[in-house]
């Protein structure tokens, strides 16, 4: 089992970036939003109706009359047109994206990393009529299924989800993460600790991440990092559940953070909101 | 230079892409100016080599990721296909590569008309020996025993709907029957072949119970102007949904991932192709079924507008040569050294 959603992509620009797979939450509520928008588009057709009614009914236009049924055959297009064609439109129009996509900062990808095309954007849209069924109940257990979170739309058009989203420093609300810098530890704080600096390194970077990761990578990977150090620090964790070992990690940092006071304070990660 | 340098001295660099690409999320790319556009394809190489320098600096992993995350989103703004000219690809589509790819799929589309001759002749003989298995198929408002109902009857039934809106329903209806067959290929092909068993059935069941009533004649002349092209589109958004079942069921000697979207591909432009005859016979349905033509002409006008469709697509987008020419090019490409 995968730790993490991530998946390789290499540039044109030989880069390899990490490409993290959108959420089945950021997806379900992006494709909330959309149906709420579309919902929305619709209801816009029948207020033109209703308001063509009331206007026979207050003039009683006989030319109107006869014009009602072009009318109302031209909507049932529109309609057609809005419903079938909404994701089509705009995955073609926003490069992988529709409004709702746009605003959780997700998009529609080839699975090799090219932007999507044409072909994939029609078999993933119109497999909506097989992934829709029982309100998306299909896709959600087929993107549980898979390992790259993918309905069965985006298996047959070779498409993934990825998300843009860029991690916002400022919302960070762990004093922890405030207090810790990066930076490889001082003598001071190593001596205090009795950690070496890989070691330092290592368990601040899994401190950090911990909440990313899912607890079965936390459970597999939290006594590999922190038994050798406390086997050698000789400290004793209460028993060997993760909240005891996370403690244990807790207070091995709250040490080497409390030595430098004003660690937070030498390198800002961000300037002030 | 040290880690701290390095994010010392890029740390600006991140933070104006940052708002560059958050400008361009909430009110899209657009909202840039030209000069921020220029400098949004500069800085994303930049950042992009950036992500690979954090990872020999071995800077945290969150800023790392944030690096990380600014060029990918940089990356989905700027790298997206090619714009072509769409109405130039359209018309190219339905000149050549339709064509091409329906006498591709022949097996597929002869498999859905065996399996719906299936379906049809069955229920058809089936219900001329029984006539009672029709109330299997016939909705009561549609029942034609009372004995009554005279030929001119059915058509006008019709006549009561105003047209327009009676034409655009049911190209909407029809060709969302034909996206459900297609999609429903994903099930290995068994949705659609239900699907598509369940529709011969009705009207084979519905032939018989017109013909046990002496109505076979005004039925057809009912059904045939706008049903024979309407029959054969779905036969052939059916041929999609099997195509994409048989892909996925028989991958042959590729991966079945890699097999599922060869088809997928085939199959979404099989159907999508079908959106055009299901216009003309809306429009057909609409305004010529229930019109007081003579069934004969009616009937000649459907026969004729299906043996077009046909042609077209046994016919056309040979110019340069299907077979011939693909040889052609094998041949020169291996005289040429």
């Amino acid at each position: 089992m995968p730790i993490e959603e991530l998946d390789i992509i290499e540039t044109p620009e030989n880069v390899d970036l990490q490409r993290r797979l959108a959420g089945i939450g950021s997806r379900f509520l992006a494709g909330l939003l959309d149906s709420l928008l579309m919902i929305a588009m619709l209801m816009v057709l029948v207020i033109v109706v209703l308001a063509f009614d009331l206007h026979l009914f207050l003039v009683g236009d006989r030319m109107a009359e006869g014009a009602e049924v072009w009318l109302i055959a031209v909507l049932v297009v529109i309609g057609f047109l809005i419903y079938w064609g909404y994701f089509l439109f705009f995955e073609l129009w926003m490069n992988g994206q529709t409004p709702g996509k746009r605003y959780m900062r997700i998009r529609v990808v080839q699975q090799e990393g090219r932007a999507v095309s044409f072909d994939s954007i029609a078999v993933r849209n119109l497999l909506r009529a097989v992934d829709g069924l029982g309100g998306y109940a299909v896709a959600g257990i087929v993107m549980f299924a898979t390992r790259k979170m993918q309905r069965l739309g985006d298996l047959a058009a070779g498409t993934v989800v990825i998300s843009e989203e860029i991690p916002d420093y400022s919302a960070r609300q762990d004093t922890k993460q405030q207090v810790l810098d990066d930076m490889p530890a001082t003598a001071a704080v190593l001596q205090e600790t009795r950690l070496t600096p890989q070691e330092y390194r290592l368990l601040h970077s899994y401190w950090l991440r911990r909440e990313q990761l899912t607890l079965e990578a936390r459970c597999q990977l939290l006594p590999k990092l922190l038994w050798p150090v406390l086997e050698r620090v000789g400290t004793r964790p209460a028993d060997n559940s993760l909240a005891a070992l996370e403690t244990c990690l807790d207070e091995l940092l709250t040490q080497a953070g409390s030595v430098r006071p004003s660690a937070a304070h030498t390198e800002p990660r961000e300037e002030s909101p | 230079v040290t880690p701290a340098h390095f994010l010392e001295s890029r740390r600006a660099v991140w933070n104006r892409l940052e708002s560059l690409l958050s400008r361009a999320a909430r009110s899209g790319l657009r909202s840039l100016s030209e000069a921020e556009l220029h400098e949004l394809t500069r800085l994303y190489p930049a950042v992009a080599v950036d992500v690979a320098r954090a990872r020999m600096y071995q800077v945290d992993p969150v800023t790392q990721q944030r690096i990380n995350q600014l060029a990918i989103a940089a990356h989905g703004l700027l790298y997206r296909r090619p714009s072509t000219r769409r109405l130039a690809a359209i018309w190219r589509f339905f000149r050549r590569e339709y064509p091409r790819l329906f006498r591709r799929m022949w097996p597929y589309v002869t498999v859905a008309v065996a399996i719906f001759m299936i379906g049809a002749l069955g229920t058809y003989v089936a219900t001329r020996l029984v006539p009672s298995y029709a109330y299997i198929f016939v909705p009561h408002g549609l029942d034609v025993t009372p004995g009554d109902v005279t030929s001119e009857d059915i058509s006008e039934r019709f006549r009561q709907v105003p047209h327009p809106p009676m034409a655009t329903g049911i190209m909407a209806n029809n060709i969302s029957v034909a996206v459900n067959s297609f999609a429903l290929g994903i099930t290995a092909g068994i949705g659609t072949c239900y699907l598509l068993l369940l529709n011969a059935m009705m009207l084979g069941g519905f032939a018989a119970h017109f013909v046990n009533h002496g109505l076979g004649y005004p039925l057809v002349a009912f059904i045939a102007p706008h049903g024979t092209l309407e029959i054969f589109a779905i036969l052939v958004s059916s041929a999609a949904g099997l195509r994409l079942g048989y892909s996925l069921a028989v991958p042959g000697g590729m991966k079945r991932s890699a097999s599922l979207r060869l088809g997928a591909r085939d199959a979404v432009l099989l159907v999508l192709g079908t959106v055009p005859m299901f216009i003309i016979a809306g429009f057909i349905e609409g305004f010529v079924t229930p019109s007081y033509m003579p069934g004969i002409i009616k009937i000649l006008l459907g026969v004729t507008v299906a043996g077009m469709v046909i042609a077209y697509l046994l016919v056309t987008g040979r110019d340069a040569g299907e077979g011939a020419s693909a040889r052609r090019h094998a041949v020169t490409d291996a005289a040429s050294p």
